[in-house]
């Protein structure tokens, strides 16, 4: 790609929309890569040679998707409103979540992961309990479950604190400044840290491709931060890696394509693994850009008294 | 050249009053001799690569790389593809004399599309798969083709089809060279007199110092022809001579 002038980086030539250049000198794109690689490691002089395009290729993106798994720092961010049903469709690059919050009154409340299931299949039965199939010979099913329709109706206690659980509203009685409530059964001794959070509760169900909520979400607003692969829907022209990366990718192209070669020798293809190991270790630890200014606000602190 | 190597060869041959070869047969020999060789430029530019990988090459005059390369690139021709059936059609006539002027011998490289994107030669017992893989599918940023028979297949398959202008696809290959003819005019009772300036006059398109490698091969011809042993024996011996200088 070639270099622009600072008209078209600031403003796209006039063209919309503006911003679409801004920051893009931080990214080379997989074009970019693909065609160094064949420029510079894929020739009659080098390891790599009489390789197709579409090798290189392949392994380019499944490199640049590794690295947005865990290496990148791109968290991608998508706020709706969680419906009637309770459940919020994951996006459709989504991979894997990285928090979930709630949002609301201006402030975000990281959501907790909830430990019990709480939505499934269910079949159709007769009241002999026999499944109940149409013509094709598959098993009908509701709409819902009776363990969603708890959920969502929100008839489904909450072993969390917040207003499904069944201590929510309980009534007590202070005695010389201090609160004390009857439990239903026994005694409550502490507090299980794991369930000890007031906000609504999610679940995710990948392979239904939803996130369940409690019956506390409906018509909430929910943040999703999550990771992609980069693969941006299938359109190669705007995949890009960080130019930090750049190099790693060159050597992960180079390490599977020797790895996979019938005849490579055992030392070369251990010298091209231990190159891309440490040039991905090099990359992380740019990426981490620590520096003093980051670290100052932090030491300050270092002296401060703990009560 | 043609005729320096025609007169070196009826030398050859006339020393020891072995035969004569006719200029038909000679322009045969020609052909033939011209095309060995020029075949030869692809093995002995293979060679030299895997020499280099060997570091048993040099550079600057020692490159001998380079020196084939020249060669072979004068034989490169940049053309644009004739479409076959519709417009819109992602299916192509390969080189041809009634298409692009020349037979190729060597497809090198096909551009595609506004931007002139390099696709990618892939096997048809690849092009299924490819097809259906979905981070390597041929797209527009990375087309591929298929050959089969005298045709070229764009791939992906709507490649270019709304708005395609002739002209978006073009074809860099190594044509064959042309077909070499000494020509002359009849002169009466005598021997044909050399003419290049006949409309079908044909000069090798080798370069020179391929001549003495040429005059050997027609001579080899010749021999066979005139069933001459050692017409044969002495060609041969001299051009496995000069192949082993060279290498």
């Amino acid at each position: 790609m070639a270099y622009i002038s600072q008209y078209q980086y600031y403003e796209n030539g006039g063209n919309q929309p503006e911003d679409a250049n801004w920051g893009s000198y931080q990214y080379v794109s997989l074009e970019d890569i693909v065609t160094n690689f064949q420029l510079m490691y894929a020739d009659n002089h080098t390891l790599v040679n009489n390789e197709e395009r579409y090798k290189i290729l392949f392994h380019a993106k499944r490199a640049i998707q590794e690295l947005n798994y865990d290496a990148f720092k791109e968290i991608k961010v998508l706020q709706l409103t969680v419906g009637e049903e309770c459940r919020f469709i994951l996006p459709s690059d989504y991979v894997n979540w990285v928090r979930i919050s709630y949002y609301k009154d201006g402030v975000i409340r990281p959501m907790t992961e909830n430990i019990q299931v709480n939505s499934s299949l269910a079949y159709l039965q007769d009241n002999t309990t026999r499944i109940l199939f149409d013509h094709t010979g598959a098993a009908l099913s509701p709409q819902f479950s009776d363990l969603d329709i708890a959920r969502i109706t929100g008839q489904k206690p909450s072993i969390y604190l917040n207003r499904l659980s069944p201590y929510f509203g309980l009534l007590g009685f202070e005695f010389e400044g201090c609160w004390y409530f009857d439990f239903p059964i026994g005694a409550r001794y502490g507090l299980n840290t794991e369930t000890a959070n007031a906000n609504p509760t999610f679940r995710i169900d990948n392979k239904a491709g939803v996130i369940n909520f409690d019956s506390l979400m409906k018509n909430e607003s929910c943040i999703l931060e999550y990771v992609s692969d980069g693969m941006e829907n299938g359109d190669n022209s705007k995949i890009t890696v960080n130019k930090l990366f750049e190099e790693y990718v060159y050597a992960y192209i180079t390490y599977t394509i020797l790895n996979s070669k019938f005849g490579v020798q055992e030392y070369v293809v251990n010298r091209a693994r231990k190159n891309k190991t440490a040039l991905l270790r090099n990359a992380k630890i740019r990426l981490s850009n620590i520096h003093p200014g980051r670290l100052l606000m932090n030491l300050r602190g270092r002296d401060k008294w703990i009560k | 050249m043609i005729n320096q190597v025609r007169n070196t060869v009826l030398a050859v041959l006339n020393k020891n009053n072995y035969g004569y070869i006719s200029p038909s047969d000679f322009n045969l020999f020609a052909e033939q001799a011209q095309l060995d060789l020029f075949e030869d430029y692809f093995y002995a530019y293979n060679y030299q690569v895997n020499k280099e990988n060997a570091r048993q090459s040099g550079t600057g005059y020692a490159d001998l790389k380079k020196g084939y390369e020249e060669v072979i690139d004068t034989f490169s021709v940049s053309a644009t593809l004739s479409q076959i059936g519709l417009p819109g059609s992602a299916v192509f006539s390969v080189p041809t004399t009634a298409t692009t002027g020349s037979n190729y011998y060597f497809i090198n490289k096909i551009l595609c599309g506004s931007n002139l994107r390099e696709a990618e030669r892939v096997h048809q017992n690849k092009i299924t798969l490819l097809n259906q893989s979905l981070l390597t599918a041929p797209s527009d940023l990375y087309p591929a083709y298929t050959m089969e028979g005298s045709l070229i297949t764009l791939y992906p398959g709507n490649f270019n089809v709304v708005g395609f202008q002739p002209g978006d696809v073009l074809c860099q290959y190594i044509r064959f060279p042309k077909t070499p003819k000494w020509t002359y005019i009849e002169i009466t009772g005598g021997e044909p007199v050399f003419s290049q300036s006949q409309p079908d006059y044909q000069d090798f398109e080798l370069p020179l110092d391929d001549q003495t490698d040429l005059t050997m091969k027609i001579l080899q011809y010749a021999g066979v022809s005139i069933r001459e042993s050692e017409v044969v024996q002495y060609s041969s011996s001299k051009e496995a001579q000069e192949m082993q200088q060279e290498k």
